[in-house]
């Protein structure tokens, strides 16, 4: 059965939890980027991020009932599944920064620069964007949770509450303090090449 | 608004909507006065800046192919043993209801069974009369056809004219002169009502002044149909 595009989410999860594999299929396509965006941030893992992928649809998949469309959307509801996922794992690995993470293919890191003039910019810009990966991801989970929803996937603050399960008054304070730490380790990590050069 | 207020809330005030207008021209108005703020929200606009740029580095970063592949196979795994599960709980319904089905039947044929017996029953003096003609009571063939007659008469004129209905247990049945003990298996008990005269007929002695008398009787009649012993049912 051939399934209109811009079907509701509910509807589809319907005919998927009876058994329509193109109904799945739609919505993983909908949500995957979204759902693997966050937990790659928050993580800063690619491997990591396909998992929690993975073990997000499986448990939607599993449990289609569990989504309940008057409390929010499947969006909410899939944020909520992967941020459970993710916290779960940084507790696990409390303070593992990658030094760098290579793709499928066994090429670099999965940050693409495509806006840069010379060689030196891209160079230099390319360094500036480790800083500030490396930067979010040494912040604690909670602030860097709030960081990435609000700053990174531009939620709203109404959004990035529903997502992390909190008040709108939590994610306004997790969000300042997060701010403050990650102002203090940007201004640092940009001062230590003035350092060495100044050195030299 | 004072510092630690704009450094709260002030800071990102133009995004946050759960702030009134007022307290966004208060944030404004504190950060074209107070330089340390000004130059705070300075640092975070950069900072932003620079986030946005690492974000959109990340924007297009996508699950790998294998994960759908890997979910849509588990998906048919998952949905294929459902269906199974469920043809499965078909399949036992159905066979429930094939067999009350044919419960059903069986009882329907047996009930039938027994009525056509009952309706055998009705027309066994007929078959009677028969039987004794053949038996070869040659000096009485007048008296059998008398008895006969009157033994119908006498079923059509009783005040008891339901179906007679012999009891099926093969006790006290006495053996008619002349007739062999056979298997049982394919006789049949029949009741009917006749003349005592009657038994003489089948060879049985028969008291003269009592002759007339209407009474029960029930024959064992064999395959042939011709009958092979008498009892007489406790009144």
């Amino acid at each position: 059965m051939r399934i209109a595009e811009p079907a509701r989410d509910d509807v589809l999860l319907r005919q998927a939890a009876k058994g329509e594999e193109e109904a799945f299929t739609l919505l993983y396509r909908r949500h995957q980027a979204a759902m693997y965006r966050f937990a790659l941030r928050m993580t800063g893992s690619p491997w990591v991020a396909e998992e929690i992928v993975q073990d997000v649809f499986m448990t939607l998949m599993r449990a289609p009932k569990k989504y309940d469309s008057s409390r929010g959307t499947l969006g909410g509801y899939l944020y909520g599944i992967a941020r459970n996922r993710v916290m779960k794992h940084l507790e696990r690995l409390p303070r593992e920064v990658p030094l760098e993470q290579k793709n499928e293919d066994g090429s670099g890191a999965g940050i693409v620069l495509q806006d840069a003039a010379t060689p030196a910019t891209w160079a230099e810009t390319r360094e500036r964007m480790k800083q500030v990966r490396a930067a979010v991801l040494e912040l604690p989970a909670e602030f860097r949770e709030a960081v990435v929803l609000c700053e990174l996937e531009e939620l709203s603050y109404e959004e990035a509450a529903q997502a992390a399960g909190c008040p709108i008054g939590t994610i306004r304070s997790r969000l300042h303090r997060g701010r403050a730490l990650l102002l203090a380790k940007l201004e640092m990590l940009r001062d230590v090449p003035r350092r060495a050069s100044a050195a030299r | 608004m004072k510092c630690e207020e704009f450094d709260a809330i002030g800071l990102d005030a133009e995004r946050d909507a759960s702030l009134s207008e007022l307290e966004r021209a208060a944030a404004r108005e504190h950060a074209s006065a107070c330089s340390r703020c000004a130059a705070l929200q300075d640092s975070w606009q950069a900072a932003r800046v620079e986030l946005h740029a690492f974000a959109d580095s990340t924007a297009a970063a996508e699950t790998p192919a294998r994960v759908e592949m890997r979910l849509r196979q588990e998906f048919r795994t998952q949905h294929g043993t459902m269906k199974t599960r469920r043809l499965a709980v078909i399949a036992a319904w159905a066979l429930a209801a094939a067999a009350v089905l044919a419960g059903a039947v069986s009882w329907s044929n047996w009930r039938k069974s027994q009525q056509e017996e009952a309706a055998r029953h009705l027309v066994a003096p007929q078959n009677l009369a028969l039987a004794a003609q053949k038996r070869g009571a040659k000096t009485n063939d007048a008296n059998l056809e008398n008895d006969a007659h009157g033994a119908r008469q006498g079923a059509a004129n009783s005040d008891s004219a339901e179906t007679l209905v012999a009891d099926n247990e093969l006790r006290n049945f006495t053996l008619l002169p002349g007739a062999l003990p056979a298997e049982a298996d394919d006789a049949a008990i029949v009741r009917v009502r006749m003349q005592r005269g009657a038994l003489g007929a089948l060879g049985l002695p028969v008291n003269e002044e009592r002759a007339g008398e209407w009474i029960q009787v029930d024959l064992l009649v064999g395959d042939d149909g011709l009958p092979q012993a008498v009892r007489l049912p406790q009144q």
